[in-house]
């Protein structure tokens, strides 16, 4: 299990945990990102909000933010 | 309310995310027939408007773009309670059928509501576009609602969406959500059943005892409100029992609704293995280094091509002052009074100028900024600028207007319409306000070089320095009341695809908007005129014989505290009006040249031949530097103004952040003129 942030661009993972207050549940599940679901980073660099694809959108996530998601790596 | 009982009057609301094209289809719907205020009590922008069909008047309500139906801000929260209220007949849920599976969330939260709907499956032409085919019948039967696919920009296809509205007011038909219930069950221990055990099988309002199940395992603090209200006390112990057991509910919930429209997807939609399109132009967009040049340099850019359209429409306002000879004229063979000469001539086609003018550059600059907001380029500025702009309590957006106020305030403070938070919103004018304009720089250089010559540099550094400091002060100061908790949430946004303008659906809402503007910039630009032409009105056109000047002498002991002088201080006051207005107004007092009124109003910035050795035995070098910094940092002018106005649609706002301005420039000039005066 790794968090978010630390997945490298490219790779793709599956969504086992999520952490945070009430709002940012609420959020993150809008914007498509729940447990189970197939999403793929597309940009993580340092400074700038991580960008994944999952869903058929590609969301921006801040990197704080983004500690708080937890993921299976699988490719 | 239905259509019998209202008088053949029918309610329309509009539900989706953002990014859904509520606003395309709001637009297209009603046309110049809107009407935008606020929500009762709240700083929520309410839009409504009407069309007919078959002599029915039929109202529309855009509601507030939300990603969900929670109770986590402000927007959410009137969205639902106008769903709850039974206001609107019917609700049209929007979709982006090109993301159609995360786009269903809002459908999702929605069931359960007990009021007719409709689904929209927008941008259906970028859909196909991409290779994907929706099946909206097979859609429509598993809902149980209708399902129209469109393009909310196209009125010409609008029919099927006419004849859905029909339908759904006919048959009333709500969604089917038993298959959403069953997955609900299977959450945690079966609390949800347990849940719908204890709540009112009627409901609460249009909210289904279903519906408030959902929430209340989401943690819903509104909907536990509600249910304490209704529910006996031991029922309601009962519920809070049960849910104490339940811990990250809205990730249950949430993985259920997805799982529904995994299901209803299934075999609706049709597309090929998806695979996110990153154009190369994206890469560069997002780029940790190039993403911040590229999007300065394209605000600049559009800043500029703001002015494409502008220029004739300035150029017009340009010559109203011009019809002053001819009408003086007619006027005077008809024997007219000269204070009514006077007042056509100052004041009402002097306002027609003033709005004119703004609104062309209003014009040019909604059309830009909106056409990269459209294009979907504002959201890639958003997430460059996150970080950066996040310090000042403001999303990444935001940079857009204060980039752009460098040349203007009007179009800085118009540019805030991309912002989709009204305290951000307003916190980005108040911000916008301290960026020195181009006119600040047609005068300060003048000012500076006739009173320091070679050190004139420093002083712009000077001003580049204060400015930064007082943008973090200011914003301290505003972003306490503007900028709530929501707001300073961590950065989670669609960064939607790229797609071509729809320029007619563009067109369409700027000049709906255009039109807003230009009556309320005529009303306030004509009142403010007014005063300030009575204030500097005199018989003989003697500076010396007006209010104004009376009161610049009779307060000169207070603001020489501020260094500023008598003659300064009522330049300083003119600098509200227009910032050139600060020269114009030195020669009038100082030399005579025009009346205090047409100084004000149409100086292009000029100096008075023989102003500069005036000043210079005049002034000392400490007022000088006191003026620069007072006029500088003054409100912009009063388009700017009306533009805040405008925009804020708050007049108690717009008079906070005038007073803040008008007190905080005198602070700044009287610590200049003291801290100065030490070495000067």
């Amino acid at each position: 299990m790794l968090k978010l942030n630390n997945v490298k661009a490219g790779q793709k993972a599956i969504v086992v945990k999520i952490q945070g207050d009430k709002r940012f549940l609420s959020r993150i599940t809008s914007i498509g990102l729940t447990l189970g679901c197939k999403i793929e980073v597309l940009y993580n660099e340092s400074k700038l909000p991580l960008l994944l694809y999952g869903r058929d959108t590609v969301v921006a996530l801040n990197q704080k933010e983004s500690k708080n998601v937890f993921v299976e790596v699988i490719a | 309310m239905n259509m019998l009982t209202n008088n053949k009057q029918t309610t329309i609301a509009l539900l989706g995310q953002p990014n859904s094209g509520k606003s395309t289809l709001f637009n297209g719907l009603t046309g110049a027939r809107q009407h935008v205020g606020n929500w009762p009590g709240k700083t929520v922008e309410k839009k409504e408007g009407h069309y007919y069909r078959a002599d029915i008047r039929y109202c529309v309500t855009d509601l507030p773009g939300t990603y969900s139906l929670s109770a986590n801000s402000e927007e959410e929260i009137i969205t639902r309670d106008y769903i709850a209220s039974g206001q609107a007949d019917v609700v049209c849920i929007l979709a982006d059928s090109s993301q159609l599976s995360r786009s269903l969330f809002m459908l999702a939260d929605y069931a359960g509501i007990n009021c007719p709907a409709v689904l929209l499956l927008n941008l259906m032409d970028i859909a196909e576009a991409q290779g994907k085919t929706i099946d909206a019948a097979k859609l429509e039967e598993k809902l149980g609602i209708p399902v129209v696919p469109f393009v909310a920009a196209h009125i010409k296809g609008y029919a099927g969406f006419f004849e859905a509205i029909d339908r759904a007011l006919k048959e009333k038909q709500l969604i089917n959500i038993q298959p959403l219930i069953e997955k609900y069950y299977t959450i945690e221990n079966g609390v949800y059943e347990e849940l719908i055990k204890l709540i009112p099988k009627q409901g609460i309002d249009n909210y289904s005892n279903f519906w408030l199940a959902a929430k209340l395992v989401e943690g819903d603090k509104a909907v536990l409100k509600k249910l304490k209200n209704t529910l006996t006390s031991d029922a309601y112990k009962e519920v809070q029992i049960i849910l104490s057991s339940v811990e990250n509910g809205a990730l249950y919930t949430g993985g259920c609704k997805f799982k529904w429209i995994d299901e209803l997807l299934f075999d609706a939609l049709v597309q090929k293995q998806t695979k996110p399109i990153v154009s190369k132009f994206d890469r560069l967009a997002t780029h940790k280094r190039w993403g911040k040049p590229l999007a300065i340099a394209i605000i600049l850019l559009g800043l500029i091509a703001s002015f494409i359209p502008a220029a004739p429409i300035m150029a017009l306002g340009g010559m109203i002052p011009k019809l002053g000879g001819p009408i003086t004229e007619f006027l005077l063979s008809a024997n007219a009074p000269q204070l009514l000469i006077d007042l056509i001539n100052q004041v009402i086609l002097n306002t027609l100028y003033f709005a004119v003018a703004m609104i062309g550059f209003v014009f040019g600059v909604n059309l830009v900024f909106g056409f990269l907001e459209e294009i979907g380029y504002m959201a890639r500025v958003s997430y460059v600028f996150d970080d950066t702009m996040s310090k000042l309590g403001l999303q990444g957006k935001s940079v857009m207007p204060l980039v752009v106020s460098f040349g203007c305030t009007i179009g800085g403070a118009a540019g805030t319409r991309v912002i989709d938070s009204w305290g951000q919103k307003v916190l980005t004018i108040a911000l916008a306000w301290v960026v020195p304009c181009a006119a600040t720089w047609a005068i300060v250089p003048v000012l500076s070089s006739i009173f320091f010559e070679a050190w004139a540099p420093l002083i712009i550094v000077a001003i580049f320095v204060v400015a930064g400091v007082h943008m973090v002060i200011t914003a301290k100061i505003f972003g306490s009341k503007l900028i709530r908790d929501e707001d300073r949430a961590g950065l989670i946004m669609e960064l939607p695809p790229y797609h071509k303008p729809r320029w007619r659906a563009l067109f369409r809402s700027i000049l709906v908007r255009t039109w807003d503007i230009l009556n309320r910039a005529l009303r306030v630009i004509f009142i403010v005129s007014l005063i300030f032409w009575f204030l500097t009105y005199s018989s003989s056109g003697n500076s010396n014989e007006t209010l104004l000047y009376r009161f610049g002498r009779t307060i000169e002991p207070v603001t020489i505290i501020f260094g500023l002088t008598w003659q300064t201080f009522l330049a300083y006051i003119a600098s509200m009006v227009s910032k050139e207005a600060a020269l114009g107004v030195l020669g009038s007092l100082y030399l005579g040249a025009g009346t205090l009124f047409s100084a004000t109003v149409a100086s292009g910035g000029t100096v008075a031949s023989g102003l500069s050795s005036v000043l210079l035995t005049s002034l000392t070098p400490p007022t000088a530097l006191a003026f620069i910094f007072a006029v500088t940092f003054n409100a912009p002018c009063l388009m700017a103004i009306t533009s805040t106005y405008q925009e804020t649609r708050s007049l108690k706002w717009t008079l906070r952040i005038l007073g803040y301005y008008f007190l905080s420039s005198l602070v700044l000039a009287s610590l200049v003129y003291h801290i100065s005066g030490l070495f000067l």
